[in-house]
């Protein structure tokens, strides 16, 4: 299932509310929350992370994976924490609105 | 993980831009490893495991990396700006902890830079409105005006002239402000009116709100318009805004004129010293003025809009080549120009507003060495907090940024106060305003002048904070550890920067209260200048008597008039005749004989119409002679008024000029003959008396102007009066007015002119000056003597030990305070020395400005000098006592 529009920053930052993660940790987690539904184009998701960062919503340092690898780990900042509180409560909104609309029993039934 | 903040505190280095581009690919790089791996884990192929990554990917190898080496430098650019940031507002709420640790220095730098950056910024308003903005017109920057040496006739020939083949400008306009009497619901009412060209108002870019502009063929000779527009202010107040404004009529010193349009809100004659005009009548271009009796105004002023693109030198040169092409040879060598309307003061008001400026930068300057002073002192004081955060590792240029932050703070603090300060500051100026300077009535803190304050506020700081920033950076830090732990005296050189700093702000102080003496010594001769009348109590007005209405009974209403001003409570006497003191330059005479027996044609000399009680009323002194007898006044005047009056006065001056060895008692003047008049000519007119010269107490005024007095002929249309009363003539003049128009109801009287208001104006721009570069001069001097008394206290500091084994070796204290009261009193000697020397070479500036004192006038000199002494031995003296408190004992005992 591809995402929808500018539904990828508030999930990377859902997911590092559980702690520092890489890269591939952040995609990973989130595979496995959606149940496989959710399916993040790699490239997009990196860039995503710089993109945070940027905003001063994340922050980053070198670390070493388990695997013994260096890889860039990402934390929340305040910033972050505070933006993904009113993100995902916008988006829960918005998507209990849809779910009432769509799910209505039309007339004729 | 390193926070920022953290990485900061120990100045870790951000990213080089290499760094980052294979950071951004080393992610990358492990990301695709770490799916390998898992997808491998999973039970796939090495191979197969790649090639799923790749797809995963969502885009080619290549583009991902792009894009994400742009990506994370876009990241490392904005991180730096936080950084930056972060490091800054760290510095500034720093500088505001120290700031408040130490109020009373706080309060008193605050103060001074509230102070000084206020009048800077009120002052600089001035000068934007005075010397650079734009005028408020649509085509502002394009207005040129044309001045050339030419009589109204050959002025309208050469513009035609111009306008035929220019290339430069695009359109020739003349306006003229006046006065009018309106008469609407019963009260006359004297409204500000003007008559312009045509092509004015297209020429300033402005068109009517209502209605329509005027056109050519509305363009008719004086007192002959039908039509008139009106001020959108006129059209408000006198009816209600109505829409079916157009087609009404107005009357105007009792003459119908229809509106056919309304101009916007404000619009005045570009550089009029009079009030927007209420009133718009169209009028030749060759004679829009009115000029009424006593008028001085000898035509429109004229305007001109230049091309886009052309400069008023080009038009200039192209005027002038115009004149040169004049048949008449002595036309033809005259010097013409064409200037910009923006630059429209003279040299002498745009000298006074550059002294200002000047005077204000000098003030802004004292205050920065001032402060430099208290931060160097304070810098002193601090030196092992900054030599201790040197010695845990930050760096010197830090420190410095740290000192430059903290005296930033103070500036912009000192600025925002200034702005409050620069407020107050234009009010006064506003309220004290020279006539001249009027259009200063509308100056106002635009964001043009507060771009400037911030300006201003951002280089003081950096120009005080210098020197300690300097210093604070330059400092060994162990030699100031190792000179705190001796306990020794600091440099050589901070007491040097700090004395030259005095001496500099003393010479200024000095420069500028001299200026202020010179100016306030003018201001009491201007005083006490003679003025050959009484201007106190004396009210002028003019009666419109002219046209038909009145024809055959002028002389019946101006006796009326007399009679029932004369009956006025507080009216001691009423004459008909001008306010003296201005020059009413006229046609010129003839003697029957001069001081070498010629006949004699003497250019610009005026007549003045008077009753023989003239000169009782402005009292005006009869020097030699005797008063006109008006039963000597002939029935015929042949049409030339002063043919009217057998017997006149004239001033000295006029004696003096054209009979210096000789009484002019019996001389005989006339009216020269003129072509005009078809050689006819007058009969003579026998001086009877001198009277003194009137003067106008003007810096410039001091010259007489040569006057004829006449008898007032029967016909004179325009009547002028003057009114003594013994109060003040402003409030006088509006029952005057009143009671004039109460005589008959088609009387109308031009606005009155109060002698009273008439010396103010004439003091003003002195006053103006004199006030304030006293109050920069007299600020000038306070903050001095403040950096004196922190130098002294600061010296004494110092000096304790010093001082304790001088006492404790037997000196008396009282000798040692004079020791120390001495290196105050040479700073000052030397300053006061080199600021005489400033002074005398600055003042000169000013000449132009004074009236009845030199430019180097040595009382002033010596006055000021004295006085500055006089404040740097007390700024020395109060602190210098400290060291009577100073025992011996615990001095020695401390090392």
């Amino acid at each position: 299932m591809a995402l929808l529009k500018g539904t990828l920053d508030v999930l990377v930052l859902k997911a590092l509310s559980w702690g520092p993660m890489h890269g591939f940790e952040i995609t990973s987690w989130l595979e496995e929350r959606s149940g496989g539904r959710i399916d993040v184009v790699d490239a997009a998701l990196i860039q995503a992370l710089h993109r945070l960062e940027e905003r001063g919503l994340l922050d980053a340092d070198w670390g070493v994976t388990k695997n013994g690898r260096r890889a860039r780990y990402y934390r929340l900042t305040r910033a972050g924490r505070v933006r993904l509180k009113e993100e995902s409560e916008a988006l829960v909104d918005h998507v209990n609105a849809l779910k009432t609309i769509l799910t209505a029993r039309s007339a004729e039934t | 993980m390193i926070r920022p903040g953290v990485r900061r505190l120990f100045g870790l280095p951000l990213r080089t831009g290499e760094q980052v581009r294979s950071d951004a690919d080393a992610e990358l790089d492990a990301f695709l490893e770490e799916r390998i791996e898992h997808l491998v884990q999973r039970g796939m192929t090495p191979e197969a495991a790649r090639a799923e990554a790749m797809r995963r990917l969502g885009a080619s190898m290549d583009d991902t990396r792009t894009a994400l080496r742009a990506s994370a430098r876009r990241r490392e650019g904005r991180k730096r700006i936080r950084d930056v940031m972060q490091e800054f507002a760290a510095d500034v709420r720093f500088a505001w902890r120290q700031s408040a640790k130490t109020p009373g220095f706080t309060a008193v730098a605050v103060l001074t830079l509230a102070l000084s950056i206020g009048a800077n910024t009120a002052i600089f308003s001035v000068v934007h409105r005075l010397l650079l903005a734009p005028l408020p017109y649509p085509n502002g920057n394009r207005i040129v005006m044309p001045k050339m040496p030419f009589a109204d006739a050959e002025r309208a020939e050469l513009l035609a002239a111009w306008q035929a083949r220019t290339q430069t400008v695009m359109n020739i306009a003349g306006a003229s402000e006046d006065m009018f009497s309106l008469r609407a619901d019963g009260t006359v009412d004297t409204i500000p009116s003007a008559t312009i060209s045509a092509s004015f108002l297209p020429l300033l870019g402005v068109r009517p709100i209502v209605g329509r502009e005027f056109v050519r063929a509305e363009e008719l000779p004086d007192g002959q318009a039908t039509v008139a527009m009106i001020s959108q202010s006129l059209w408000q107040r006198a009816y209600n805004g109505r829409a079916d404004i157009l087609g009404k009529t107005v009357s105007l010193d009792g003459r119908p004129l229809t509106i056919v349009g309304v101009t916007p809100a404000g619009l005045s004659i570009p550089l009029a010293r009079t009030p927007p005009p209420d009133i718009w009548v169209p009028a030749r271009m060759e004679r829009a003025s009115a000029g009424g009796s006593g008028s001085l105004i000898g035509g429109p002023t004229m305007f001109a809009l230049l091309r886009p693109g052309a400069s008023a030198e080009a038009a200039s040169v192209e005027l002038q080549s115009v004149v040169a092409s004049l048949p008449d040879s002595a036309e033809r060598s005259a010097v013409v120009r064409v200037m910009r309307a923006q630059d429209f003061l003279t040299a002498r008001e745009r000298r006074a507003v550059q002294v200002l400026f000047a005077a204000v930068g000098a003030l802004l300057l004292i205050a920065c060495a001032n402060l430099a002073n208290l931060l160097l002192a304070r810098g002193w004081a601090r030196q092992r907090e900054f030599a201790i955060r040197g010695a845990l590792g930050a760096g010197r240029a830090r420190i410095g940024r740290q000192v430059l932050t903290e005296s930033l703070s103070l500036a912009l603090t000192g600025g925002v106060l200034g702005v409050g300060v620069a407020w107050l500051a234009l009010r006064l100026i506003i309220a004290m305003r020279p006539p001249a300077l009027d259009h200063l009535s509308d100056v106002q803190l635009e964001p043009t002048i507060l771009l400037w304050t911030l300006g201003i506020s951002i280089t003081t700081g950096i120009l005080f904070g210098c020197a300690p920033a300097l210093l604070a950076g330059a400092q060994s830090t162990g030699d100031v550890l190792r000179r705190e732990t001796l306990g020794g005296s600091t440099g050589i050189t901070a007491r040097r920067v700090r004395s030259t700093l005095i001496v500099m702000e003393i010479a200024a102080s000095l420069v500028l209260l001299t200026g202020s003496g010179l100016l306030v010594r003018s201001f009491a001769a201007l005083q006490r200048m003679p003025l050959g009348f009484e201007p106190r109590g004396l009210v002028h007005a003019t009666v419109l008597l002219g046209g038909q209405k009145f024809r055959d009974r002028k002389v019946e209403f101006r006796d009326a008039i007399i009679e029932r001003l004369r009956t006025l409570p507080g009216v001691t006497g009423v004459a008909v005749g001008v306010m003296p003191g201005k020059a009413y330059i006229g046609g010129g005479l003839e003697t029957e004989a001069d001081s070498t027996g010629q006949r004699a044609n003497v250019p610009l000399i005026g007549t003045v119409f008077i009753s023989p009680d003239y000169f009782r009323v402005t009292r005006i002194a009869l020097v030699e002679g005797r008063l006109p007898d008006p039963a000597t006044m002939t029935a015929d005047g042949k049409g030339r008024a002063l043919a009217y009056s057998p017997e006149v006065l004239v001033n000295r001056e006029v004696a003096r000029r054209l009979w210096p060895n000789r009484s002019a008692i019996g001389e005989r003047v006339r009216i020269p003959p003129d072509l005009d008049r078809g050689g006819r000519v007058d009969p003579w007119s026998t001086v009877v008396g001198v009277v003194d010269d009137t003067r106008m107490p003007e810096v410039h005024g001091d010259v007489a102007a040569m006057q004829v007095y006449s008898l007032v002929p029967p016909k004179l249309g325009d009547m002028p009066i003057v009114v003594r009363t013994n109060g003040s003539g402003d409030i006088a003049a509006p029952m005057i007015k009143r009671t004039i128009a109460s005589v008959h109801p088609a009387l109308y009287v031009r606005p009155t002119l109060s002698g009273d208001t008439y010396l103010r104006d004439g003091l003003a721009p002195t006053r103006f000056a004199m006030a304030l570069i006293t109050s920069f001069g007299v600020l000038a001097l306070v903050l001095s003597a403040v950096g004196l008394y922190g130098v002294i206290a600061y010296s004494v500091t110092q000096r304790r030990r010093e001082i304790g084994v001088r006492v404790a070796l037997g000196a008396e204290p009282s000798a040692v305070v004079g020791i120390v009261v001495g290196d105050g009193l040479r700073l000052a000697g030397v300053g006061v020395v080199i600021g005489a020397a400033l002074a005398a070479a600055a003042t000169r500036v000013l000449e132009a400005m004074l009236y009845g004192v030199s430019p180097t006038d040595p009382v002033t000199f010596a006055a000021v000098a004295v006085v500055v002494a006089a404040v740097a031995l007390v700024a020395s003296y109060v602190p210098a006592r400290r060291v009577l408190r100073i025992d011996p004992a615990e001095t020695l005992r401390a090392d």
